[in-house]
């Protein structure tokens, strides 16, 4: 029997609650029977908590915030809370039982509106990949269609979102990672500006700035709701993202002006073919802003064709995989070795292990320069192009089978290349920091979700919720079920 | 117009050209005569940009820019202004008479705000001393007395203000390189919080955040009036700092009300001993702002003990070091090598080439959890990790009193003997540049028997500059030095 509690976002369960027509204990009850009625079939949640859940809900120590008494989930990377189970997706640390040794402040935030944490859900090892399928866990599959991948490294929290199982769920980007899989689920995925939320206290700054953290949500209003609890400087933070006018849940009420938007149909630097039915989820979006009085052209910053930016992007990302290894490597107290890991995690990590600071840091400024062309197009006045959006698909494909990404036996660089048409869009604003949104607002003829991306000039956050907000009403996605659902 | 213009403040000098008592070529000539009359003492300006400023103060029509007219010296590091030589310090870059082609934002926006620069100013070799000797352009000496050092990096720009060849000099910080020359040259020196100042377009961020951008002043209005110019994301800024409230001109004058503050005269990471003139200067200052109300004890950020500060610090910026060299070789369009440059900077060099980029990310990761730490301890902190207590910090600027010229200087048996003292000399100043937040430099103390002026350090959180003006625009008033002229003054 389906649960009615299902199809409520985390602002309706909250409003439950609040008005007393149901208490934190019956949400989470209910989400822990959906969980476990569903997720064999997903593989979604991997380390569970329900025990401690429960006994949280009942308390009346349960923080008075937004959403208390809301289910939740954290995705099994980062977001760290301390003596609880974490494992980054690595089998490494699973099968040492590894317990994290500080609570971080966005654990902290979350735990504070209120929202009771269920466990943790599905990441790839060290959440490197645009799919979800370690081998410590295994696959986590779409609900959309369970042989197709849910997209990654935030599938497990979006397969969880996307059947019903919770309202909202940690998820966390560094090329992709939310907005991949909220494209490839169905749901609205907010990268947010870098230092929006802060990633500490022992951390300043994750990737080398390219990665942050949020959530993934069915809706934007939850979104926004939530990012008033995630946002907001902590001491210390080497970086802290302009704040906002106001609350972002009034922020995104609000109807943007007429917006001047660039729409981009074809990868950048054209490296590889976009599928059709990304195509046209860009264009569909192009007509709902058009329709509601927004300016589209065709256009996009010349610097996002530059075929640099990939390899800035390698460069860096593979120093941060040899930097997430030996941060384990001391976790752990154990030097790692290549069986220890997945394959493509080492040939990533041995990619950057080498890599000397110097290079590093000469990528580092060579990508600060080409951040500066990319904002030039978002950026008003003489010198700038003055577009508020660019749009474009936020997959180079439909989601894809399960398994398109294992490396091939002795050629584990085949899976990464295999990312590239993927995801041909997303990574660029990892490296400029800027915020970008994935809105399920295209089906694709065989009824999988396909998301259109929108990104703003660095910091107007805000106006991503705004034009989210209206598409939403323009164009619900709220009744869109998948196959497999609570 | 008035005789003595080598004692107004840019903010004065700017009234006379609003008023129409001088005109921005009588204001540039005069700063000219006054550079032709003192440099040969101190070797303060190693660029005159006399013609292209003449023409500039000539050129400049009637306009209600806030500094309209008024002459500025620019350091000869930490910014690039098109046409002009920037040599960094170097020998090599000196002989290939290398000249930018590109505009710091830093430098657009001075010149947008009505300042003519007339002269490029001395820096160590790419302004990594605490002293300005480079063997390039040899030493820059300090006006007070010209025996001493003026400090460094920014030394040049300091002795062109306290010489009063020009009211305002820019400068940079990424170790102390702003509070350093201010407390040895007895002047105000603000080193803003990081992402205040854009350090685009040629770059976004510099040693890891470590570097800010500003000026030094004799006068606290100025750094707030110049701040509020330079202050503002520039477009692709990787970060800026949230922006002020109000202007930091309105925060001089204002009332800060009663601060919290703490007092430390030990070295953080034990990294230097402190002379005590210098712990002098701070007991003097803290006696000074309890007298205006605010409360004072000893107290600091017990992470200010921790002692793996200074081996992060060495690899971020080492790092950078080579990022530098490289760029001599391409401008040499030759193999460079130990010829080319100063034994320390070299050996910085072959110490920034070994790192791995996880040893670099380690120390920056280092370094960003210290910050934390520090944070804490300060009152105006938020969020969850919030609740410090305290709203400034109280310092010596420097461990010692301005060297003697040759003191920081390696010699032929010990090329390396500047890199230890070099510490000694940011002990106070550098952790701030790690952390990123606001500090500055105010000239309230002089050593009597040599006629040193002796700095205090003070610093607060993250974006609070408004509480440094405060409570600087009260020192100020409390104990002027507007007045005291160096022994070298035009």
């Amino acid at each position: 029997m389906s649960d009615p509690l299902a199809v409520l976002d985390a602002t309706a369960q909250a409003e439950l609650v609040r008005s007393g027509a149901a208490s934190p204990l019956e949400l989470v009850d209910a989400a822990i029977a959906r969980i476990e009625a569903v997720d064999p079939e997903l593989n979604a949640v991997v380390l569970r908590r329900f025990e401690h859940a429960r006994v949280e809900a009942a308390s009346e120590d349960l923080p008075a915030g937004p959403f208390r008494g809301v289910p939740f989930l954290t995705k099994d990377l980062a977001c760290p809370t301390v003596g609880e189970p974490q494992t980054d997706g690595m089998r490494a640390a699973k099968d040492a039982g590894w317990l994290a040794t500080e609570t971080s402040h966005l654990a902290s935030r979350f735990c504070r509106a209120g929202l009771v944490n269920l466990g943790r859900t599905n990441s790839p090892e060290l959440g490197l990949v645009p799919t979800t399928e370690p081998t410590a866990w295994g696959p986590t599959h779409n609900p959309w269609d369970p042989n197709l991948t849910p997209g990654g490294s935030s599938g497990g929290s979006a397969a969880a979102v996307a059947a019903g199982l919770v309202p909202f769920a940690h998820a966390s980007d560094g090329g992709g990672s939310i907005r991949i899989p909220a494209s490839a689920c169905g749901l609205v995925g907010l990268k947010t500006s870098r230092g929006r939320i802060s990633v500490g206290p022992s951390r300043g700054e994750l990737s080398s700035f390219l990665s942050v953290q949020f959530a993934l949500t069915r809706s934007v209003r939850d979104a926004a709701a939530l990012l008033d609890v995630a946002a907001g400087p902590e001491p210390g933070d080497p970086v802290v993202a302009p704040a906002p006018s106001m609350h972002y849940r009034e922020l995104a009420v609000r109807t943007p002006g007429a917006l001047r938007v660039g729409l981009m149909i074809r990868a950048p630097g054209d490296t590889s073919p976009i599928q059709p039915e990304c195509v046209i989820a860009a264009e569909h979006a192009a007509k709902l802003l058009e329709g509601l009085g927004h300016d589209v052209e065709v256009s996009h910053p010349e610097a996002y064709d530059d075929p640099d930016r990939s390899a800035m992007f390698a460069t860096l990302w593979g120093v941060d995989a040899a930097v997430k290894i030996a941060t384990w490597e001391n976790l752990l107290g154990r030097t790692l070795a290549e069986e220890d890991v997945e394959p493509a995690t080492w040939v990533m990590a041995s990619s950057g292990r080498d890599v000397l600071a110097t290079t590093y840091l000469e990528t580092v400024s060579r990508m600060q320069v080409w951040a500066r062309a990319m904002a030039n197009w978002w950026a008003p006045g003489p010198e700038g192009h003055g577009f508020d959006l660019l749009l474009t698909p936020t997959l180079g494909e439909p989601p894809v089978p399960l398994g398109t990404f294992a490396p091939a036996p002795g050629d584990p660089f085949a899976a990464l290349l295999r990312a590239g048409p993927f995801t041909p869009f997303t990574p660029s604003f990892n490296l400029t920091g800027q915020p970008a949104i994935s809105l399920p607002l295209h089906q694709s003829a065989e009824g999988m979700p396909i998301g259109a991306h929108l990104v703003a000039a660095y910091g107007r956050d805000e106006v991503l919720l705004a034009v989210a907000a209206q598409l939403e009403a323009a164009s619900p996605w709220a009744d869109r079920m998948p196959r497999v659902h609570a | 117009m008035p005789d003595d213009l080598a004692m107004m403040d840019a903010t004065a000098q700017a009234d006379l050209v609003r008023t129409g008592a001088a005109t921005p070529l009588e204001l540039v000539d005069a700063a000219i005569n006054r550079i032709e009359k003192v440099n040969d003492q101190v070797n303060a300006v190693i660029h005159p940009l006399f013609e292209k400023a003449r023409a500039a103060a000539g050129a400049a029509n009637t306009s209600d820019t806030p500094f309209h007219g008024v002459p500025i010296v620019l350091k000869d590091h930490d910014g690039s202004s098109a046409g002009d030589p920037l040599h960094h310090g170097n020998k090599l870059l000196k002989e290939l008479g290398h000249i930018a082609d590109e505009d710091s934002y830093l430098f657009s926006k001075l010149r947008a705000a009505g300042f003519i620069p007339v002269g490029k100013t001395n820096v160590p070799e790419f302004g990594l001393m605490t002293t300005t000797e480079p063997e390039a352009y040899g030493p820059t000496r300090n006006p007070w007395n010209t025996g001493h050092s003026t400090g460094g990096s920014s030394g040049g720009s300091a002795a062109a203000v306290a010489s009063g060849m020009v009211p305002v000099a820019h400068a940079g910080d990424g170790g102390g390189s702003i509070r350093i020359p201010a407390s040895e040259c007895g002047l105000y020196g603000l080193k803003p919080t990081r992402g205040r100042v854009s350090l685009g377009p040629e770059g976004g961020e510099v040693w890891a955040g470590f570097v800010q951008r500003h000026v030094l002043t004799r006068s606290v209005r100025d750094s707030a009036a110049v701040l509020d110019r330079l202050c503002g994301p520039m477009s692709g800024d990787p970060y800026f700092a949230p922006p002020p409230a109000r202007p930091f001109l309105d925060e001089v004058g204002a009332d800060p009300g009663r601060l919290r503050i703490g007092i430390r005269t030990s070295a953080p990471a034990a990294m230097a001993e402190t002379d005590d003139e210098c712990v002098a200067a701070v007991e003097d200052a803290a006696r000074l702002l309890e007298s205006l109300g605010h409360h004072l004890e000893m107290a600091s950020p017990p992470a200010l003990d921790e002692t793996e500060l200074a081996s992060l610090f060495v690899t971020v910026m080492t790092t950078d070091v080579v990022r530098e060299v490289d760029a001599v070789g391409r401008i040499a369009g030759r193999e460079i090598g130990p010829d080319d440059f100063e034994p320390l900077t070299w050996t910085y060099y072959e110490m920034g080439k070994t790192y791995t980029s996880a040893q670099h990310l380690e120390a920056i990761d280092g370094a960003h959890a210290w910050t934390r730490r520090v944070s804490s301890w300060f009152a105006s902190a938020a969020g969850i990790g919030g609740g410090g207590e305290f709203d400034l910090l109280l310092t010596p600027t420097v461990a010692e009193p301005p060297p003697e010229i040759g003191d920081l200087v390696g010699t032929e048996q010990d090329p390396l003997r500047g890199m230890a003292r070099a510490t000694v000399f940011a002990a106070y100043t550098a952790p701030f540049n790690v952390t990123g937040q606001p500090a500055m430099s105010v000239p309230l103390y002089w050593e009597a028997s040599r006629n040193l002026p002796i700095g205090v350090q003070l610093v607060a959180d993250h974006t609070r500059e408004d509480l440094l003006l405060r409570v600087a625009g009260q020192l100020e008033v409390a104990r002027p030095w507007a007045d005291r002229r160096a022994p070298v003054h035009a």
